[in-house]
């Protein structure tokens, strides 16, 4: 008897819609997750956006899933209880270059089977986007398109797990995985565990997890991207995803009007040699001011509140190289989404550097992966799943009289914490007891929205951390910012000194 | 709307030194009904965390410390009929005058006011909104956060510390480090002098032998989970070295939190009925001159409320305005406080081409 009958290792974005669509089956599932929260890696730093399915090659998985994870988007994020906001794209572009690409992305899209895909003259960008650079050319509008918060999307689809049955184990390292006669035992440090199938959605670590099983395949190469987000007072300034196609070589300006109501400006692409350095670049910041005033001069960059940097996982082959004996990646990045299921290892699959529209197509992924193991294990349909999650209570969507009467009942409700996003106690308090819960103060943000306003944490930090160290019955400098050993606070009076640090 | 509507002559909206001074003010100028909505537990506002002295020279003829100052007014408001919500917040301020409140006690709630003083300080620039390079990492705080976490919280935040801005609020953080026997290793400057006061300079810096490095900035943060180091810039000749620190304190710049004023106005003009002072209009030097002239809006307020107009020819200068004479007039008529420059027959540079700009020295 296994202790597990799949083991989903690594919970962001991936793997908590993997483990969602596992949760459709007759299955005992669990996530094993490093980290003491989910979504912390490449799903808390990314673009936001949900790709109409223009940009892919037609006729490959990559093209299929983002046409209808696209299309269907609306009724995921309103059956998981997430905010998402079918904006549109336009893709614009100011020479001959770019309009070849456009022209090119154009009939793709329409092979693709992408809905409403339009060119635009120059008047039409323009009266779509007034704030972009006159000089534009042409357009290539995709209504379809959206944005939506990634770790918002990916800790609902967690709680819908979680609640039908999917245990999470968070600060959970896998530290080695063997193979047996039926299956598996992955070790961890906090003890091995048992399980007929592995899903490797180990993002930055997905080749390392692998290879603990088999040769080296396929290894990930490490970029990163600089990002800016102007505050809400920005909110306006444009109202689609704008993709701006360079004339020159590189990458060019993407734009997001995200649905908190800031502008997400970037990103820029850097090469990286470490795969969990989420750090900003000068040059990619400069780079990115200056294409802001190049394409959309009218900006208003005073309104910056917060840069930061993203990875992006590039998935490579391997060959052995026979003169050092050790395995060397292939320069050339593989396009498509790489799924990894070998005969050797029959029941553990992995998803390796899944990047662009990796995020649009999240709950295809897992359904695709979900739908491959429990036939693999003949495992019945789970007729109970319920696909619905309570979603949060979030006071600033309510009416006036919904939000009083809520407030009458817990008065908790009414004390706002966050004052720039208007963020109450109740609803922190709420993020922390909401299970997977918030046990950090970024755990917080991504749940609430606190911190991440114009003040970005000055006037809420601590209170939050006040907040999270009475919920969890620990003293405040034991709360962390983000993860291991980023506390905030040393020691002092409120905490005895007895527990001050050295 | 909602079941729960109340309504007063004059809602001031924070409780800081200017909301408390244009309260009084008003109230002594005829105003009976006067609501103070403060978001916080108690009156004070920044001046609670202010444990240091320099305060009320000019106001009070004596030196005091921020907290002295702050009780000064808070008795004065607790010995006067002049109601007062805290732990509120105002969550929209509308073009129509009506004023939405929630509060732990209050509940969400809606207030109606014949006059509306919007008190609600300023806020620090946040070290996201300066494009520094590296990792983001724990032990970045703003000054101001830093002095509450300390001085209100008792929190101990760190050991080794680097200055980012010498702005006053940065000076008086680095001379409070110093005495608590932290290592201050330096305040960095990217202009030529120190942004904050000359005698903040002298008082807090020279005084203690902290290094003040000018022409110079953090270019990168270092450290994955806490601040380990940080690379200092010269802008000069773009030396840079790196520095050991386990907090970094940003003291880079102050913004009028007057967002609630930017909703009510319309077409870029300031509702009659809306008044800002202190921090939330511009940002001041002294306390004492934000009380003055918090004191001349809240006249102001209490003439709208009791006549229903406003005098055409009002002005209001601060304390600063005999010390400075070759310097702009700033009008306080709405949150965007426009530079303006005196001409033959008014005054022009209003961004809403306002007639009767409200004036205030700088």
């Amino acid at each position: 008897m296994h202790d597990f009958d799949v083991i989903v290792i690594g919970g962001g974005l991936l793997g908590c819609f993997v483990a969602r669509n596992l949760a459709k089956y007759r299955l005992k599932i669990a996530i094993f997750e490093e980290r003491e929260d989910l979504c912390t890696g490449i799903s808390r730093a990314n673009t936001a956006i949900v790709y109409s399915g223009c940009d892919t090659r037609p006729g490959t998985l990559k093209s299929r899933m983002c046409v209808k994870a696209a299309q269907s988007f609306d009724s995921l994020c309103s059956e998981l209880g997430v905010r998402y906001k079918q904006c549109g794209s336009i893709m614009v572009c100011f020479g001959p270059k770019g309009e070849e690409v456009l022209r090119k992305k154009y009939s793709q899209g329409l092979e693709n089977g992408v809905r409403g895909l339009r060119l635009l003259e120059q008047k039409e960008v323009l009266a779509l986007e007034p704030g972009l650079s006159s000089d534009v050319q042409l357009g290539l509008y995709a209504p379809e398109a959206g944005t939506v918060l990634p770790w918002e999307l990916g800790l609902a689809a967690a709680e819908n797990a979680a609640s039908n049955g999917v245990e999470i184990m968070l600060n959970t390292k896998v530290t080695d995985i063997e193979r047996t006669e039926d299956g598996y035992i992955v070790h961890t440090a906090g003890g091995s565990f048992s399980s007929q199938g592995v899903i490797n959605c180990a993002g930055m670590f997905a080749d390392e997890i692998l290879e603990k099983v088999q040769n080296p395949l396929v290894r990930i190469i490490p970029d990163s991207g600089d990002y800016f987000v102007l505050d809400t007072k920005a909110d306006g300034c444009i109202k689609h995803v704008i993709f701006h196609e360079p004339e020159e070589k590189g990458k060019g300006l993407t734009l997001v009007p995200i649905v908190e109501g800031n502008i997400l400006i970037g990103p820029t692409k850097n090469s990286s040699d470490e795969k969990d350095a989420f750090k900003t670049t000068s040059s990619g910041l400069e780079k990115l001011r200056t294409l802001v005033s190049e394409v959309v001069p009218t900006l208003p960059m005073e309104h910056v509140i917060r840069s930061f940097g993203a990875i992006r996982p590039n998935p490579c082959y391997v060959h052995l190289d026979s003169a050092s004996g050790s395995y060397v990646p292939i320069e050339k990045t593989i396009s498509g989404f790489t799924i990894v299921e070998s005969e050797e290892t029959p029941s553990f699959i992995s998803l390796i550097g899944i990047k662009t529209p990796g995020l649009t197509c999240a709950n295809e992924l897992g359904c695709f992966v979900a739908d491959r193991i429990s036939s693999l294990l003949r495992a019945e349909v789970n007729t109970e799943f319920n696909p619905q999650r309570d979603a949060p209570l979030r006071l600033n969507d309510l009416s006036f009289r919904e939000r009083s009467n809520i407030i009458l009942k817990n008065s908790s409700y009414g004390k706002i914490i966050c004052r720039c996003r208007n963020i109450s106690e109740g609803e922190i308090i709420d993020s922390i007891r909401r299970k997977p819960g918030a046990v950090t103060v970024e755990g917080v943000k991504r749940r609430t929205g606190a911190c991440s306003g114009r003040c970005q944490g000055s006037f809420c930090t601590q209170r939050i951390i006040e907040l999270l160290a009475r919920e969890q019955s620990v003293f405040p400098n034991a709360v962390a910012k983000d993860g291991p050993g980023s506390y905030m606070i040393w020691g002092g009076k409120k905490d005895g000194n007895k527990n001050d640090r050295v | 709307m909602g079941t729960r509507m109340i309504a007063y002559d004059l809602i001031i909206i924070g409780g800081g030194p200017a909301g408390m001074a244009a309260a009084l003010s008003a109230k002594e100028h005829g105003v009976s009904n006067i609501l103070i909505v403060e978001r916080e537990e108690k009156l004070g506002g920044v001046l609670k965390q202010c444990v240091h002295s320099g305060f009320g020279l000019s106001y009070f003829g004596e030196e005091l410390t921020g907290i002295q100052y702050a009780e000064r007014f808070i008795t004065k408001i607790e010995q006067s009929d002049v109601e007062v919500f805290v732990s509120t917040s105002v969550i929209n301020l509308q073009p129509d005058g009506s004023v939405i409140l929630s509060g732990e006690k209050c509940g969400l709630c809606e207030a109606k006011a014949k006059a509306v003083i919007l008190a609600s300080g300023c806020r620090e620039r946040p070290i996201g909104a300066i494009a520094v390079s590296g990792m983001r990492p724990s032990g970045i705080f703003t000054a101001g956060m830093a002095q509450k976490m300390m001085n209100i919280g008792g929190y101990e935040i760190g050991k080794q510390f680097v200055i980012l801005g010498s702005g006053d609020v940065g000076l008086i953080m680095a001379r409070q480090l110093k005495q608590m026997g932290k290592d201050v290793l330096a305040v960095i400057e990217q202009e030529e002098k120190c942004g904050g006061l000359e005698r903040n300079r002298v008082n807090c810096l020279e005084k203690y032998n902290i290094e003040l490095r000018t022409c110079c900035t953090v270019s990168e943060i270092h450290g994955k989970s806490r601040i380990t180091g940080v690379t200092i810039k010269n802008l000069l000749n773009s030396h840079e070295d790196f520095l050991t620190c386990d907090t970094l304190i940003t003291s880079i710049g102050l913004i009028p939190e007057c967002e609630l004023a930017e909703e009510a106005c319309s077409g870029g003009r300031c509702p009659d009925w809306l008044f800002l002072c202190g921090n939330a209009c511009y940002v001041h030097d002294a306390v004492d001159d934000a009380t003055f002239e918090a004191e001349s809006v809240g006249q102001l307020a209490a003439k709208l409320v009791i006549s229903g107009t406003i005098p055409q020819d009002t002005k209001i200068f601060s304390s600063k305005a005999e010390k400075t004479s070759d310097s702009g007039m700033i009008c306080l008529g709405c949150p965007k406080a426009c530079v303006l420059i005196k001409i033959d027959n008014g005054f022009k540079g209003a961004a809403c081409g306002r007639k009767d700009p409200i004036l205030s020295c700088v």
